[in-house]
């Protein structure tokens, strides 16, 4: 059976190069010999409720709100949640899975509510080298986030990574993001799989089983190196 | 009296500037009279016919084109190379007072301030793109700055605005004396959302308009470009050279072709003196590091990184990226993940520069063979006696530009 991967509207969650990320995860499957197929959803499109790995992106304010009403469509995106299946989020992705965003004008959007978060408007803007100590077992994270909204949890959900470098969620919880059984969401673009390897595969690893290694030294030459210069 | 006195301190800066080999003076002398005279922009405007220029891409270019065909006419300053804030739009200014025309190139977050300073007769608006996300703001927020400037104007002053961009055709939209231009572009990388009511943008299927249901469309262009033919109003027509490569010079030297002729300098007065311009501050210069001959291209922004890519796909067999993050290039690389590397496919690739990793990330991804190297230097020796093409960011090139031939 083939893994069915959603890189879901690009035009509006890929401000920020996250696009990268299925481009990374689609290479790394490929190095394995694993089949897999990519559908990429525009704003016009259905959202499919039977995909089995989500990616969203970063975005600016008005893409948001346009992205967030068409994944409400037809409850399409938490009936795929319902479905089973996991999700990859990055900044206004992450966010607008939440509870709830902030927007231009001082207006509040509601978000889709899968995610226990909420976000709030912060300033200044957090914008730079983002580190973390992950939660779940691999190494360093590293990324550059840019991001005017700082996030709340509102359950006791298990944050992605422990700050050391950056701002992450903000508000002075000192973490990165959020990890359930479905969804790893985060503040880390760069694109966070380019810089992060590691990650991707324990993504990976939770929908398709046990990996094999990929030999190019590359990517983590890159983690190594954004983590030594961001100090 | 006080002005006179500012522009000689200032001209006087340079002059020592230069001679203690500071700086090329273009800055000091600008600083110094503003520092004396903080309106010396605005007086030193007075009596002459002012065009600024502004846009993500394109700026220098455009400006220098600008600057050669109103030369034929009448004495022009300009500071086409680069100096387009405050001081260097001052410095241009006092280089030759007595000139009649001044042709300035415009940060697209300065151009408010110069919109007031000169009262300009001409404001060439280029496009508005993603541009160093770390330190510079949304694109929208930049064509809203645009949008309340312009709506200050004189009813006088002409807008050559670019209709197949959906920010610029916002911030001009609601002029009286605007001339649409088009060159055909399709797509916008960052125009997804309509920039006036913020829904979803309807593109046309080949990505030549764009429309929204709030009303906000492509407007029908005055002035179009269709390969090198140019027509305009009353049947005019001139066929454009460019002696720059790439669509996007092709462009940008129609663009100044009508602008000139805003300025009495007739269609083809302007196209004669612009074919004959092969290189712009450094772009498209030629450099030679050992026994290699780099011919020299800017890339800042993915837009700009799409354009230089195709044009250099015409060029040389082996070519070297050279990609930095320091202020000047925006800190985050996360835009390689927005360019199609895909024209560099069976080309001999090297890469270098500070984040040298970051670019070698993304061509591993995109299944292009490359090389990574130490520098331009130890590529250069790889490449021997050979041409290249030398693509680089910001402040790469402009260490770089030093060493062109002029
Ligand atoms: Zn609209």
């Amino acid at each position: 059976m083939s893994l069915k991967i959603v890189h879901l509207l690009p035009e509006l969650l890929g401000t920020y190069g996250d696009q990268g990320n299925v481009e990374i995860l689609s290479w790394r499957l490929r190095k394995r010999g694993i089949d897999h197929e990519i559908l990429v959803v525009h704003s016009q499109d259905k959202v499919p409720t039977n995909g089995d790995l989500y990616l969203l992106g970063g975005g600016e304010d008005d893409a948001q709100i346009a992205a967030v009403n068409i994944l409400n469509r037809g409850g399409s995106l938490r009936k795929a949640h319902n479905n089973g299946a996991h999700f990859f989020a990055v900044c206004a992705g992450f966010q607008l899975l939440g509870a709830s965003f902030p927007a231009s004008g001082g207006r509040t959007i509601e978000g889709l509510g899968i995610l226990p978060v909420e976000t709030i408007a912060a300033s200044p803007r957090s914008v730079g080298e983002l580190i973390s100590t992950p939660t779940i077992d691999i190494t360093t994270l590293t990324g550059f986030e840019n991001h005017g909204g700082q996030t709340r949890l509102l359950e006791d959900v298990q944050a992605l990574g422990n700050v050391t470098h950056g701002v992450g969620n903000g508000l002075e919880s000192k973490i990165d993001g959020v990890v359930t059984d479905q969804i790893v969401a985060t503040y880390m673009h760069g694109p966070a799989f380019a810089r992060n390897p590691e990650l991707a595969d324990w993504i990976l690893a939770r929908k398709v089983g046990v990996l094999n290694q990929i030999d190019a030294p590359i990517f983590t030459q890159l983690h190594d190196e954004r983590i030594k210069n961001a100090r | 009296m006080l002005l006179s006195f500012a522009t000689a301190l200032g001209k006087f800066g340079g002059f020592l500037s230069r001679l203690t080999k500071r700086g090329s003076g273009v800055m000091v002398s600008g600083r110094i009279i503003l520092k004396i005279v903080p309106h010396a922009v605005s007086k030193l405007s007075q009596g002459k016919s002012v065009v600024l220029i502004s846009g993500t891409n394109g700026k220098s270019t455009t400006t220098a084109l600008i600057y050669k065909s109103l030369s034929t006419k009448k004495p022009t300053v300009s500071n086409y190379t680069g100096a387009n804030l405050f001081a260097g739009i001052a410095t241009a200014l006092i280089d030759n007072r007595k000139a009649e025309f001044a042709a300035l190139e415009v940060d697209e977050m300065v151009l408010p301030w110069a919109i007031q300073q000169t009262q300009p007769k001409v404001i060439v608006l280029l496009n508005l793109g993603r541009d160093q996300l770390d330190r510079l703001s949304e694109v929208r927020v930049v064509a809203a700055k645009w949008k309340s400037a312009l709506a200050t104007l004189s009813p006088a002053c002409k807008v050559l605005a670019d209709a197949d961009d959906p920010f610029v055709t916002w911030a001009a939209r609601d002029l009286v004396n605007v001339i649409w231009f088009t060159s055909g572009t399709t797509g916008h990388m960052d125009a997804s959302t309509c920039p006036e009511c913020g829904v979803v943008l309807n593109w046309s299927a080949d990505k030549s308009t764009y429309s929204c249901e709030c009303g906000f469309r492509k407007p029908s262009p005055e002035w179009i470009l269709r390969e090198n033919v140019l027509t305009g109003p009353n049947n005019q027509k001139a066929s454009i050279v460019s002696a720059i490569p790439g669509k996007a010079a092709l462009s940008n030297a129609a663009r100044a072709v009508i602008t000139a002729s805003l300025f009495g300098v007739s269609l083809a007065d302007s196209s004669a003196v612009i074919s004959k311009v092969s290189s712009v501050d450094g772009r498209f210069g030629l450099l030679k590091i050992s026994l290699t001959n780099f011919r020299l291209l800017l890339s800042k922004n993915p837009a700009s990184w799409r354009e230089t890519l195709a044009t250099s796909a015409s060029g040389p067999q082996s070519l070297l990226l050279v990609v930095n993050a320091q202020t000047q290039d925006g800190k985050d690389t996360s835009w390689l993940w927005d360019v199609d590397f895909s024209p560099l496919k069976g080309r001999t690739v090297f890469v270098t520069g500070d984040r040298r990793l970051d670019v070698s990330a993304r061509l591993t991804v995109a299944e292009i063979d490359h090389q990574i190297t130490e520098n331009e230097s130890s590529a250069a020796k790889i490449i021997g006696n050979n041409d290249a093409d030398l693509i680089a960011s910001y402040t790469a090139f402009h260490r770089l530009a030093k060493g062109v031939k002029r």
